[in-house]
């Protein structure tokens, strides 16, 4: 996204990415497709069970999982956003010079004291 | 004439899903369909030349988001395998409200001479949303921290068990 | 554009309070679980001492910082003044109505400081994003605390509930924040102000309506009331009461703001349709509340009709009566709702009960408390000499002002309506007969908010004259 030629026609520089997408899709359809027409298709009981890496599986694969995978997504989507706001500065930090660090260093400084908190909260172990 | 045919295929992209999503009858399928919506959407973002908010499209809602929406099924009891409908008997209010809704809009969007400022795009725009965030727009940023904060104490009171 | 050293002195109240903020995270952490009650004391210094900076800030002349995105009048100082003495009685009065319910207490005290925090934001923004942001500010935490107790269904159905309609108005107002973007190219209020006047006139109006969908939820106007009495019955009473009165304060002075400096010099004409909305939101809040039978949900609809009083306000601002009253309204009906919610908490407490029907007898059970509870209903009610009747006054004057008699008719006619269910209260504290015996006084530090909030619903309708100066200060420095 980053190697638009200066001047350039904005939708010519994303024929790469265009292109791209397109075998992706083309691809992930394709052999699948292929698979189904020239594979065959001979089901037998074991095989219609699903693969637990030769294990037999036990129970529901329906299970309800636990609310700690929740808030380590949440936790991971927060210091996401976190990251978001870190690029523009980082481009631009020589031109802020020590204004934009501090401005920096408080941002991090209020989500550091976050991390605290979620760190002696015990929100990142594994209970 | 190439922008308006990728806009045209862009909103299809979004709107399509969009639909499935709002529609589909399992879940699952209603969370996976916001993906390529949000591919769409930065499509969108592309087209307007807002290059970095488009990867951060793809970054935090294409990725994380739907995520974060997989695991919230997976937490409810049987999420992943009932089937759900997500309509009520009051489905004929909510399209007629829909409808006078959005053709409001497009009346008063098609009616309105939008003023166009002059000024040339910026190279890089990550760089000007870096310039703007730290300076001019420094309260908004600082404040950002503070809602990430209460976000993710939040978080952490309603997800973590009672002691 | 290096940012103005001198600007920073202008904010010395929010660096504080988002200073304590953290503090009282960390306090939070490394207290002991039995001394949480701590952390509340701590964030009430912190409050008390904030004040003293925010009431020396009364004088300055009003100006905007930090690139404009940032408004310091008095406007704002009034409404940090409402915001922080308002978090300090809730916080007094959360201390003991938490116990048993949660095993989060300090995270409340350092929620509500940053709701505090939030509120102040809201009062000052004068940038669109920055105003859009601390919305969500005020609001999340909001959110967080109306589901506190989460072994309670109905606390549970606050959050959820406040949450989906919250986010709802707050996709609608961002959307219409963007077609004023879209049509004015600025999101400086100010900026958009030299502006509007040439902006296209039905998108304009489409963008004003869509903002006054999410303000409008927050101080919860017809038709954005829905979410009130469910949330306020189902939150934690001290959390009702904040989002009754500091929520709602920032609510109504994001709005006016909006209005007054950004849509004002425009082609919209906004009274009308504010002064309907008004007539409709106390009219209804009034006849909803008449039926109720939980003292929460008496009071969630009774928000709603005040939210229709203080509309009255905004809609009549021209003249000498409109911003001034719409202020000290404000100003008495924090006390005053305040105090209500207390008063349930502390009923509550001891008898496990919101219905109105238990607080019968409470005048020989606790006479303190039943007369407290008769000022704050006579308050609502606007009967003198408390500061609820000096606030109507001044409010009903501006309409008659504004050439908006219709609408003080209403709002006389929906005073006395509201008198039936106000004085319902009084009834049955006074004249029906307890059903078993037991006091039902609070707690300490909630038998002080009590104090301070009947004190400050007196002192307003007794002395009325220095808070009268300071709203006059107040509404004068609003449009710069």
């Amino acid at each position: 996204m980053w190697f638009r030629t200066p001047g350039g026609d904005l939708l010519l520089d994303y024929i790469p990415v265009l292109v791209h997408f397109v075998i992706v899709v083309g691809l992930t359809a394709a052999l699948p497709a292929l698979h189904a027409l020239v594979g065959g298709s001979r089901p037998t009981p074991p095989k219609m069970e699903p693969y637990e890496s030769g294990v037999w599986t036990i129970g529901s694969t329906r299970e309800r999982v636990p609310i700690r995978y929740y808030l380590i997504a949440m936790l991971f989507i927060l210091f996401d956003i976190e990251t978001v706001f870190l690029f523009p500065w980082a481009v631009v930090y020589r031109r802020l010079g020590a204004f934009g660090l501090i401005e920096m260093l408080v941002f991090v400084g209020v989500l550091g004291a976050g991390l605290i908190y979620a760190w002696k909260r015990g929100a990142l172990e594994w209970e | 004439m190439g922008t308006l045919a990728a806009f045209f295929i862009l909103s299809a992209v979004t709107l399509i899903p969009a639909v499935v999503v709002v529609t589909s009858k399992n879940i699952v399928r209603s969370a996976l369909a916001l993906v390529p919506t949000f591919f769409g959407i930065t499509g969108l973002y592309i087209l307007l030349r807002a290059e970095f908010v488009a990867g951060i499209q793809v970054l935090i809602y294409a990725g994380a988001i739907t995520v974060l929406i997989l695991f919230v099924i997976m937490l409810t009891e049987g999420g992943t395998g009932i089937r759900i409908r997500q309509v009520n008997e009051q489905v004929p209010v909510g399209a007629l409200a829909s409808a006078v809704l959005a053709a409001l809009l497009i009346w008063v969007f098609l009616r309105t001479p939008w003023p166009q400022g002059p000024g040339a795009l910026p190279e890089y725009t990550a760089a000007q949303i870096g310039t703007t965030l730290l300076s001019s727009m420094v309260l908004v940023f600082e404040v950002t921290s503070l809602v990430l904060l209460i976000s993710l104490i939040g978080a952490i009171i309603i997800a973590r068990r009672e002691r | 554009m290096p940012i103005p050293i001198e600007d920073l002195w202008s904010l010395v109240p929010e660096f504080w309070l988002a200073a304590l903020g953290l503090l009282l995270v960390l306090l939070d952490l490394f207290l002991p679980g039995d001394r949480k009650r701590l952390v509340g004391w701590a964030a009430v210094v912190g409050l008390l001492l904030v004040l003293m900076p925010i009431l020396g800030m009364l004088g300055t002349p009003a100006r905007t910082v930090f690139f404009n995105t940032y408004a310091v009048d008095g406007f704002a100082v009034f409404f940090k003044i409402i915001a922080v003495v308002a978090t300090i009685l809730v916080i007094l009065s959360t201390m003991d109505a938490l116990r048993g319910h949660t095993s989060f207490e300090g995270e409340m005290y350092v929620l509500l400081t940053f709701a505090a925090l939030g509120v102040c934001l809201m009062a000052a923004s004068a940038d669109l994003i920055l105003l859009a942001l601390s919305i969500e500010f005020v609001s999340l935490s909001s959110y967080v605390m109306a589901g506190y107790f989460k072994s309670d269904l109905r606390s549970n159905e606050a959050g959820i509930k406040y949450f989906l309609f919250g986010a709802a108005s707050s996709a609608v107002m961002i959307y219409g924040f963007s077609i004023l973007y879209g049509l004015t190219g600025e999101t400086n209020l100010y900026a958009i102000a030299d502006r509007v006047r040439t902006a296209p006139q039905p998108a304009l109006v489409l963008a004003v309506g869509m903002a006054l969908a999410g303000l409008g939820f927050k101080v919860s106007m017809v038709p954005f009331h829905q979410w009130t009495p469910d949330v306020y019955e189902g939150a934690p009473t001290p959390v009702a009461a904040f989002l009754a009165v500091a929520s709602k304060a920032a609510g109504f002075a994001a709005l006016v703001r909006f209005l007054m400096v950004a849509i004002e010099p425009g082609p919209v004409d906004w009274v009308a349709p504010i002064a309907g909305l008004s007539a409709v939101s106390m009219t209804l809040g009034n006849l909803l509340a008449l039926p109720q039978r939980n003292i929460k949900r008496m009071l969630a609809y009774s928000s709603i009709s005040h939210a229709g009083f203080l509309l009255m306000g905004v809609a009549a601002h021209r003249g000498d009566f409109g911003a001034p009253g719409l202020l000290i309204y404000l100003l008495a009906y924090t006390f005053t709702n305040l105090g209500a919610f207390f008063v349930a908490i502390a009923v509550g407490g001891r008898l496990g009960s919101d219905e109105i029907p238990s607080y019968a007898g409470l005048a020989q059970r606790s006479a303190g408390l039943a007369a407290v509870m008769a000022l704050f209903m006579l308050s609502l009610t606007g009967i003198p000499p408390t500061g609820g009747f000096l606030g109507k006054f001044y409010i009903f004057g501006a309409a008659v002002n504004n050439g908006l008699l219709w609408l003080a008719v209403v709002a006389v006619i929906n005073s006395v309506v509201a008198l039936y269910y106000y004085v319902n209260v009084i009834r049955v504290m006074y004249l029906l007969p307890a059903p078993s015996g037991g006091s039902a006084s609070g707690p300490v530090p909630l038998r002080l908010a009590l104090g301070v909030a009947a004190l400050g619903t007196l002192v307003i309708g007794i002395f009325p004259q220095p808070f009268v100066t300071l709203v006059g200060a107040a509404a004068m420095l609003l449009r710069m």
